[in-house]
């Protein structure tokens, strides 16, 4: 297969970006709009594309790689299967308990905090059955009870089975049995049992991820089945493979068996696009701000490695899967300025959205926001927006911004759009200091790695407000997520608990556990088209001090001198990194976990093509804070900059997706392979 | 004082950085404290504050917290005049009858300077695992005097300049169960402290002292003005409600009235306590930063919730608490389980506001945190130490049922799952279930309680269960009945029940069972007026039994 194509597809909300690449061929870029009823219809589409004006037959393509947000949009509209849960008896509720804490702290009228629209209390039923917390039955499982409870669900219109019961992560006897029992009558219900997908203590957080896993299972299914039936047919011989959460890339097989995994598909892949990003520049420590329409995605990458995570948030609920730690905050280019009740002026978190989208949009928008800023200052040139896909209309944002922000405070309409500015990229560098500090980490010795359509238009300010004397602007910041398919590692990641002290439990009996760890990661990677000389073993466990609940994940080297000491120092240093402090005091392990990775072939960065054009478009007045008068700024076509080419602030670098503003005090280098490198001056 | 008018974009701009620090600060104590309580309870809070001793900013985990350093920095000011306070300086007390709280609540404060020049303090208070007195853990439920409590600390200083005060260190390694743990939450505190002033520090550099202390003027004056413009929506009048606690613990018989009179007019809000119980035996008074914490979330709830939250919004707050009562008790009355007390005070407040604001307050909530605790030993003679805190139902409003099993009002604490609670002790958890039937009926239905089961398993437990709610149901409002009291019964393994009277400590053995079941919350509106296909909803979710449909019977469910 090797001298194919490899083709990287993310399906975002609004398009659906595509990066081809072959041997010898430069690299091609395809944006074509989603197709939400059926996002598959757009990646057959792009195929069409690439054959008809590129003359690139799909026979030729020997990778596929695929991000997907189906897992995530069935949540967030509602639109998963009708799931039935079988639980412990005396456990039914659990799902609707939660752990009962709520978040919106003052107010009145609280709304619920755990996901019962999975299973509302019809949908849910307790059965016969007990493991004790040694994994000794306690009480054997009630066959007939527990299919006539099958029986009732499935006849009231469940399509998916959600089991869970208590400490089924010591013995999973009873949930496999279970779906047996399912499985023999109804074959084509689809069961999660929680020993699978997540096998670790806390009830409620095993139960929501479980349900959630068979709530999202038969949409996922149908998508994939009908995305590769339409790969076969338009005669494409490469395997699907689906991008999962933590950043590594699997087969249909396994993202059809566990499709909770696939929630972060689209952010993972954009985290590994920055990565890569990086690793070209020689920048291998990365914030990345990703700033859109409604919000600001953060996340860090340190030596090369993205931040990972053992439990994120989906739609607000607690899903105890691993994922890159990506962190959202409500502040975007669709952010509304407004006047509080003491007429001070404030943005966000409300956003204008999509639509009607900012006032200058055209589209029936009258509230003020920071995009309608960013034209009025000048940044964004209202012929060109979005690669001249849209004309924007910079007398009704200013109108806008006159109307609700300068005529009552008594100010220019320049000055409000300075304001609006400064105020969002204060609440940005808040939000990135915090999440560096939370992962114990100084930002000032991160590279800024903008993404997103505003991201490269805030960076320049939100460096100085953090110290960061370093910016990264990909040359594709809009499809990074496509391109970080291609990159993404082949990953199979399975875990097992083994709650025992150390000192306690024997080199052989975690020998044994990762052994049939290694087995089941084994079968997952042989459904995987790569040679098994190329695959790679990793180990982790998760470790937490004697009479402690919360665990860090560690490395573990089982062939290590003495691996528990090793382990025990592993566990300390990162809980110094972590938390400030590490007494030399007793740990226990929690969960065993193996990780069998495949690496992408490499792909050398491709040399850059500029476009031959001349790279200074025009000259522009804008208006920066500190300037009393608009400055001129030299604008850019960034497709005609060639490498080593440079350029100092005041200056604007416009491309289809995003614009990138230098402010004074900066100048910016176009590297070998296209980034633009933006430094702060020394003086 | 400030004659030329503030850039508004600056203003904003601090304000963002001001919250930012003081989350920083927070993410620092959390991070840096040893102790469970801290980082898996979140018992801690940091904020920022004028010289003049207002809260600048604040974060908070749970609303106790709020605003009850205030108290604290007044009278570190009294003792030591802002004159005498150097560059370094760091200051500590725990005292409630000098302004502080309990006594694990200890606060470290540190005064910020600028160009050699105060300029605001940084503040934060920590729950302590463990500050001494009578039992592991400093809040003994059988104490009678704050002697027992664990060691008291006046205002003193903790640090001058570089050196810290050796002398206070050694006295208090003495006297706390765990010192290591103790000293690394105290230091968490200095280090969150520490960066407060940094920060600040930094941001003074940018802005220049004087302005921001124009500006820190500024956004006081603003959610002052946003608050008392809310207030001032409300009907001038006094609002009356009373509100009752189980007993205290040691008198058992005796219920504690907490009765409030709010009143609305030109001055704000000020609410007396006259009429309310006079102080009890047991631990349950709350010191007047009590009362204030009550108030001041009161007031964040009730009123637009895009106001900062700073100082401002506390300014129309007054507050009478009338001397030797459940609310200002006289030394040297114990303390330590004034959070049942202050989430009374808090429901009895809102209770009285809901005739101010007609459909603005829901139905009472359960208004309880259960706190369960169980000591003994495992099999294998280890000895354990475990217990949770469990919620109620909320109570229903005006356009929504009330949540199931959540935490409301002054308190936010999780609760302990089955599974952790087995892996560490011998006691099996038999049913962690919704408790039907325990949301008042209503248009709108009031959230369940829950139902736990618990069985010991091995050896002699001591048990110690405080409750709230057995004897007072929480109210329903505008026509809507009552949520269900609470109640635990003990199930002796040789037969035999007892019923457990909100409060008690006891011995469990092998085979007892304990059933413990919270209290749910009011229903609001005539139960008549509920959708039908709402009541079946409940009926088939199990969120109501067939009898307890009966209650919506005005027109039969078809």
């Amino acid at each position: 297969m090797s001298g194919g194509l490899s083709i990287g597809v993310d399906i975002g909300g609004t398009f659906t970006d595509v990066v081809v690449r072959g041997p010898g061929a430069p690299e091609r870029i395809l944006k074509i709009p989603s197709t939400r009823a059926d996002p598959s219809r757009a990646v057959l589409a792009a195929l069409e594309r690439m054959k008809t004006e590129w003359g690139l037959a799909p026979a030729d393509v020997a990778r596929f790689v695929h991000g997907t947000t189906v897992a995530t949009n069935a949540v967030l509209e509602r639109k998963g299967a009708r799931v039935g849960l079988i639980t412990t008896r005396g456990f039914r509720d659990v799902l609707e308990i939660g752990r009962q804490m709520r978040h919106q702290m003052y107010e009145l009228a609280l709304d619920p905090e755990t996901p019962t629209f999975l299973a509302p209390g019809r949908f849910r039923r307790e059965i016969d059955e007990r493991i004790g917390p040694n994994g000794a039955v306690l009480v054997p499982l009630d066959e007939a009870g527990f299919a006539r409870a099958a029986e009732e669900l499935i006849a009231a219109g469940a399509q998916a089975i959600a089991i869970v019961f208590l400490f089924s992560f010591l013995n999973d006897a009873h949930e496999h049995r279970a779906r047996e029992l399912i499985t023999a009558r109804h074959p084509d219900v689809f069961v999660s049992l929680s020993c699978e997908v997540d096998p670790a203590f806390r009830e409620y957080e095993r139960t929501v991820v479980t349900t959630f896993d068979a709530y999202v299972k038969p949409v996922v299914d149908r998508y994939l089945e009908n995305l590769a039936a339409g790969l076969t047919a338009a005669a494409v011989p490469a395997p699907l493979q689906i991008m999962q959460s933590r950043g590594g890339i699997s087969g249909t097989a396994t993202a059809r068996l566990r499709p909770v995994r696939l929630f972060l598909s689209g952010p993972a892949a954009g985290v590994i696009g920055a990565q890569i990003a990086g690793d070209a520049a020689g920048a291998r420590d990365l914030i990345t701000v990703d700033i859109g329409g409604t919000s600001c995605d953060i996340a860090l990458i340190e030596g090369g490695v993205p931040a990972l995570r053992s439990e994120g948030r989906i739609d607000g609920y607690p899903v105890r899967v691993g994922m890159v730690d990506v962190n959202s905050i409500g502040a975007g280019g669709g952010s509304i300025a407004w006047l509080d009740a003491a007429r001070g002026l404030r943005v966000g978190p409300q956003s204008a959205g999509a639509e009607p989208g900012p006032a200058c949009y055209g589209l029936g928008g009258t509230e003020p926001t920071v995009t309608d800023a960013s034209v009025l200052l000048g940044y964004l040139d209202p012929e060109h927006f979005a690669g001249g896909r849209m004309k924007l209309a910079p007398e009704l944002g200013r109108g806008a911004i006159a109307r609700a922000i300068a005529g009552p405070l008594g100010m220019s309409v320049e000055e409000a759009a300075l304001g609006i500015h400064r105020i969002l990229n204060a609440q940005i560098a808040e939000g990135i200091r915090l999440v560096s500090i939370r992962q114990g980490h100084d930002p000032r010795r991160f590279t800024l790695l903008p993404l997103g359509g505003a991201g490269a238009l805030h960076a320049c300010a939100l460096a100085e407000e953090l110290g960061i004397a370093r910016i990264l602007v990909p040359t594709n910041p809009g499809v990074l997520s496509a391109a970080g398919l291609l990159a993404a590692p082949v990953e199979h990641e399975v875990s097992a608990a083994l709650p025992r002290a150390i000192g306690e439990v024997t080199m052989a009996e975690v020998r044994d556990a990762l052994d049939r760890l290694d087995a089941r990661c084994g079968a997952l990677m042989a459904q995987e088209n790569v040679a098994r000389a190329d695959v790679t073993r990793r180990y982790f466990a998760d470790v937490c001090y004697s009479g402690q609940a919360y665990y860090l994940e560690v490395p573990f080297a089982p062939d290590a001198v003495d691996p528990f000491a090793a382990l025990a120092d592993a566990f300390y240093a990162a809980h110094d990194r972590t938390y400030g402090f590490a007494p030399a005091a007793p740990v226990r392990l929690v969960n065993l976990r193996a990780v069998h990775r495949a690496a992408a072939a490499v792909l050398p960065p491709q040399a850059w093509a500029p476009n031959g054009h001349a790279a200074l478009r025009r000259h522009a007045r804008i208006l920066l804070p500190e300037h009393k008068a608009p400055v001129g700024a030299a604008v850019y076509d960034r497709a005609a900059l060639k490498p080593d080419d440079t350029l100092a602030g005041p200056a604007i670098i416009e491309q289809d997706d995003t614009t990138t503003l230098v402010t004074p005090g900066w100048r910016g280098r176009v590297d070998r392979v296209g980034n633009l490198v933006l430094e702060r001056n020394n003086d | 004082m400030q004659t030329t008018a503030l850039d508004p974009v600056t203003v904003e701009v601090v304000r963002n950085k001001l919250d930012g620090i003081a989350n920083e600060m927070e993410l620092t104590l959390l991070k840096s404290s040893c102790s469970p309580i801290v980082k898996e309870g979140l018992d801690a809070s940091a904020s920022l504050f004028t010289l003049q001793g207002e809260t600048l900013a604040q974060a908070v985990a749970i609303p106790i917290h709020l605003a009850t350093l205030i108290p604290c920095i007044a009278r570190i000011l009294a003792e030591f005049p802002l004159e005498t306070m150097r560059e370094g300086d760091l200051y500590c007390m725990n005292d409630p009858y000098l302004g502080g709280t309990h006594l694990p609540d200890i606060a470290v404060i540190m005064p910020v300077f600028a160009r050699g020049r105060p300029l605001a303090f940084s503040a934060t208070m920590t729950h302590h695992q463990d500050v001494g007195g009578m039992t592991p853990g400093s809040v003994p439920t059988h104490a009678t005097e704050v002697f027992q409590e664990g060691i008291r600390l006046p205002p003193l200083k903790l640090r001058e300049g570089d050196r810290f005060n050796e002398t206070l260190l050694k006295i208090l390694r003495r006297n706390v169960r765990i010192p290591e743990t103790f000293e690394g939450d105290l230091m968490a505190q200095v280090a969150a402290c520490s960066v407060g002033a940094r920060r600040l520090a930094a941001l003074a550099e940018n802005y220049g002292d004087n302005h921001l202390t124009a500006i820190f003027a500024d956004l006081l004056d603003r959610s002052e003005t946003m608050t008392r413009d809310v207030l001032r929506a409300l009907p001038n009048g006094t609002y009356r409600a009373v509100d009752f606690l189980d007993n205290d613990g040691v008198d058992l018989d005796r219920r504690i009235r907490i009765e409030v009179a709010v009143t609305i007019d030109d001055a704000g809000m000020t609410i007396d306590f006259a009429g309310s119980s006079p102080q009890v035996r047991g631990p349950f008074n709350a010191v007047p930063s009590g009362s204030l914490a009550a108030a001041c979330y009161v007031v964040r709830a009730i009123t637009d919730p895009t106001i900062p939250t700073n100082g401002g919004c506390f300014r129309p707050i007054a507050l009478r608490l009338p001397e030797g009562s459940i609310v200002n008790p006289r030394e040297p009355a114990p303390v330590n389980a004034r959070t049942a007390t202050i989430k009374r005070i808090a429901g009895t407040i809102l209770k009285a506001l809901a005739n101010a604001a007609p459909g603005r307050v829901p139905a009472d909530s359960g208004g309880e945190l259960l706190v369960l605790a169980f000591g003994g030993e495992r099999p294998d003679d280890t000895r354990y130490v475990t217990g949770e805190l469990v919620a109620g139902g909320a109570g229903a409003s005006a356009s929504k049922d009330g949540v199931d099993v959540i935490e409301t009002d002054a308190t936010n604490c999780m609760n302990l799952p089955a599974e952790a609670l087995e892996l560490d002790a011998p006691i099996r958890v038999h049913r962690l279930a919704l408790r039907p039937d325990s949301g008042g009926a209503g248009a709108r239905r009031g959230g369940l309680g829950t139902v736990r089961e618990y069985e010991i398993l091995h050896g002699n437990v001591r048990f110690t269960h405080r409750g709230e709610r057995h004897f007072i149901a929480p109210s329903g409002r505008a026509g809507g009945p009552d949520g269900a009291m609470a109640r635990a019964v003990i199930h002796r393994a040789g037969g035999g029940e007892e019923v457990v009277p909100s409060k008690l400590v006891t011995t469990l053995h092998a085979g007892d069972r304990v059933v413990m079941e919270t209290a749910g919350g009011g229903g609001y509106g005539d139960p008549a007026a509920r959708e039908r296909e709402k009541v079946r909803a409940d009926l088939a979710d199990g969120k109501i039994s067939a009898e307890g449909a009966k209650a919506y019977d005005a027109a039969p469910i078809g």
